[in-house]
């Protein structure tokens, strides 16, 4: 059976009112401002549906009928698929998943050693990943630093999809050669490109630049993916008062001008594409500069964007990497406030939400089991709490009655926590002296235990082994011939 | 307004970021035939060193510390024209060449690092983004540029950096100008591989990156 996921949307921190004046701003901004596209076919694609198209600005203005008639394709609801399955994943703007780290460029291995990542790191990593029980959608966590940067996606998915029974989240680096290529590897194990194209195993993600642009590269893959029926993440990566305003609300209108300008584009080259309205905006520290992914204000605005989302019944990735150094006091805080927030949010994707550490700069190992626990209490608290004459348990207290007693041997108890506790696996909850007893370990060491018995037990692709070494050969050279095409390209 | 009046409020002007107002009040001291050195060496300088200490101490945020450069900046242009028509020479802390990579349309860290550059003192010109190599280094030598600074955001961009240190070895100038690089994604071991001089992992490193630059 395929994963239905808890569904959010408790915590509102925008008012109806709220949300119609983000969308009249973001009308006005849209066709009145516009966004540049510096791919010169989105521009052409906006002038056949009737846009004003300024060719010599590269900027396209869509206007109101043009806006609701693109997004009336955007379908609510649909299926992301696993390598079975039971790793089906039901989208929907109501239902909350979780969706791993993705593109760090440093590791802090299961030794404490902090250096830049490798290949192994990438199969290691997801091997992980792979076993923890709250991630549904699988990125590639790292960017390995022993492969030429150029078109490194194509072994990024020979390092990831092989060994993931989940939905890859993937990216093309280079523009829909890069699709192409992901199309063929996924084929090795789907069969054909036409079962790709049917029920693709991967999805695609384009980062939209703030303020209002679409970079060339990212439009040529979102163009691309839409052909094909891959679904697409339309991000932007905001940071506000820098690249958006410094008001949460202008971010929001920022962010829903940008974000919504391509999943316009993706229903005008193919309606019906799956589109993920998604941010990994953070906000901008202005004592350093830095992107501050934990802030209290970033997590306000990916909730009050998961209301901004939804106003268009589109499902929602929000969530972003922390800023804690190591597994610490700052670590736990931060993931526990984020993911809870967002999970209460209904953010319906909340990314990077395992290993991700400083600003996206690092993915650790060990955090990796702890975000997976952390995860596991904020999905408790999101399935909330079941009230009916059951719960309500008025005929179980007739019958114990005021008198001294408890509950314990009663069924209705052994059932009901059967069925609602969470059972912690790294927290600890005993006394200091049987916690002391059993080697009075702290959560930080608790999680390497695990990661090390996880990478112990398994080595294996979720796919055979044959397919997974079709996927790295097909990807060793895909990537040569991207580095070459870069090379040729050169003055 | 009098030259101290003109001094005191260029300095108050650059505390508080008012850059609107700084050309203007550096266009009458050029009028009023004040020594535009002095004014640079003992008012603007003064006021932005001020500036980046209340930076480092957190009593002033980063738009702050933008809009004092900026007003710095706008005051410097205008003495500057005038050092130049009276052929004296300024010395600046180096000349910066500074952009984006071509291919890559992020534009705040540089302007950022641009930004405290000139607050430090160095000359900046800055290319903006999506610069091709050919740019850098026409820049690179029209300007006789002791320092460029190259940022790159994507990972896709980042060997764009050390395309540009072989087009400029190519050209025989890659020991006539310091190559600093920087941008998200770029690492220490980027930097190595491509042979470049520095990185800096954020905007206040880049700055003290380049003073140690112009000492080699």
């Amino acid at each position: 059976m395929p994963i239905r996921g808890l569904k959010g949307g408790v915590l509102k921190f925008l008012k109806g009112e709220d949300l119609d004046s983000i969308h009249y701003g973001t009308l006005e901004v849209l066709s009145e401002v516009g966004i540049k596209m510096e791919y010169k076919p989105a521009l052409e694609i906006f002038r056949s549906f009737g846009a004003e198209v300024d060719f010599a600005n590269s900027v396209v203005k869509i206007d109101e009928h043009l806006l609701k008639k693109a997004l009336s394709t955007a379908p609510s609801r649909f299926t992301l698929h696993g390598k079975n399955e039971n790793f089906d994943v039901k989208v929907d703007p109501e239902r909350v998943y979780t969706i791993g780290g993705s593109s760090a460029l440093n590791v802090l291995d299961l030794e404490g050693n902090y250096r830049p990542a490798v290949f192994d790191d990438l199969i290691k990593f997801t091997i992980l990943l792979d076993k923890l029980e709250h991630l549904h959608i699988m990125h590639a966590i790292v960017i390995p630093s022993d492969l030429e940067e150029y078109g490194v996606d194509r072994m990024l998915f020979a390092g990831t999809f092989p060994y993931t029974t989940r939905n890859y989240y993937s990216q093309s680096q280079t523009g829909a050669d890069g699709v192409q290529d992901q199309i063929k590897m996924a084929a090795v194990v789907q069969g054909s490109e036409d079962a790709v194209r049917k029920n693709p195993m991967f999805t695609e993600v384009v980062c939209m630049v703030s303020p209002l642009q679409h970079e060339k590269i990212n439009s040529e893959v979102l163009v691309e993916a839409a052909k094909n029926n891959i679904p697409v993440y339309v991000e932007v990566d905001a940071m506000l008062g820098g690249t958006t305003p410094a008001p949460i609300a202008g971010t929001l209108v920022e962010q829903n001008a940008n974000v919504l300008a391509g999943i316009v584009l993706a229903q005008l080259v193919n309606p019906g594409t799956p589109c993920i309205y998604s941010i990994a905006s953070g906000l901008m520290d202005m004592t350093t500069g830095s992107y501050a992914g934990a802030a209290p204000e970033t997590n306000l605005l990916h909730c009050a964007t998961a209301q901004v989302a939804h106003y268009y019944n589109l499902p929602f990735q929000g969530g972003t990497g922390i800023d804690a150094k190591i597994p610490d006091a700052q670590a736990g805080y931060e993931r526990a406030m984020q993911v809870l927030s967002n999970a209460l949010a209904g953010t319906n994707f909340i990314h990077l939400s395992f290993g991700m550490m400083e600003m996206m700069l690092t993915a650790c190992y060990e955090q990796c089991v702890i975000d997976n626990e952390i995860m596991g209490a904020a999905f408790r608290m999101l399935k909330g709490i079941e009230v009916n004459d059951d719960t309500l348990s008025v005929n179980l207290l007739r019958k114990v009655g005021p008198k001294s007693a408890h509950f314990l041997t009663f069924k209705e108890t052994s059932e009901y926590v059967r069925k609602n506790n969470w059972v912690p696996q790294i927290t600890n909850r005993e006394i200091w002296s049987a916690w002391k007893a059993a080697g009075g370990k702290s959560m930080r060491d608790s999680a390497v235990d695990i990661a090390r018995k996880i990478l112990s037990e398994n080595t294996e692709p979720a796919i055979s082994k044959e397919q997974t070494e079709e996927i790295l050969k097909m990807a060793k050279s895909f990537h040569a011939k991207a580095v070459q095409k870069l090379k040729n390209e050169s003055v | 307004m009098s030259a101290e009046e003109i001094k005191k409020q260029l300095y108050e002007n650059i505390l508080s970021g008012d850059f609107e107002l700084t050309g203007g009040i550096a266009v009458k001291a050029v009028e009023e035939n004040m020594d535009p050195l002095i004014i640079i060496n003992e008012t603007l300088v003064p006021a932005i060193e001020l500036v980046g200490e209340k930076f480092s101490k957190k009593e002033y945020f980063l738009p702050d510390l933008m809009r004092s450069a900026s007003a710095m900046k706008n005051a410097i242009e205008i003495f500057e024209k005038e050092i130049k028509t009276k052929g004296i020479e300024r010395k600046t802390m180096g000349k910066v060449i500074i952009g984006t990579v071509k291919g890559d349309i992020h534009e705040i860290g540089k302007s950022i690092v641009s930004s405290l550059l000139t607050a430090k003192g160095f000359k900046v010109v800055d290319l903006g983004v999506d610069v091709d190599s050919e740019t850098f280094i026409k820049n690179v030598i029209n300007e006789k540029a002791d320092i460029l600074g190259m940022s790159a955001l994507l990972p896709i961009t980042m060997p764009y950096q050390g395309k540009v240190i072989e087009d400029l070895k190519l050209k025989n100038l890659r020991n006539k100008v310091k190559v600093m690089v920087g941008g998200s994604p770029v690492t220490q071991e980027h930097a190595d591989r491509i042979g470049a001089d520095g990185y800096a992992d954020n905007a206040v490193s880049a700055v003290k990156l380049a003073e140690k630059l112009m000492q080699e």
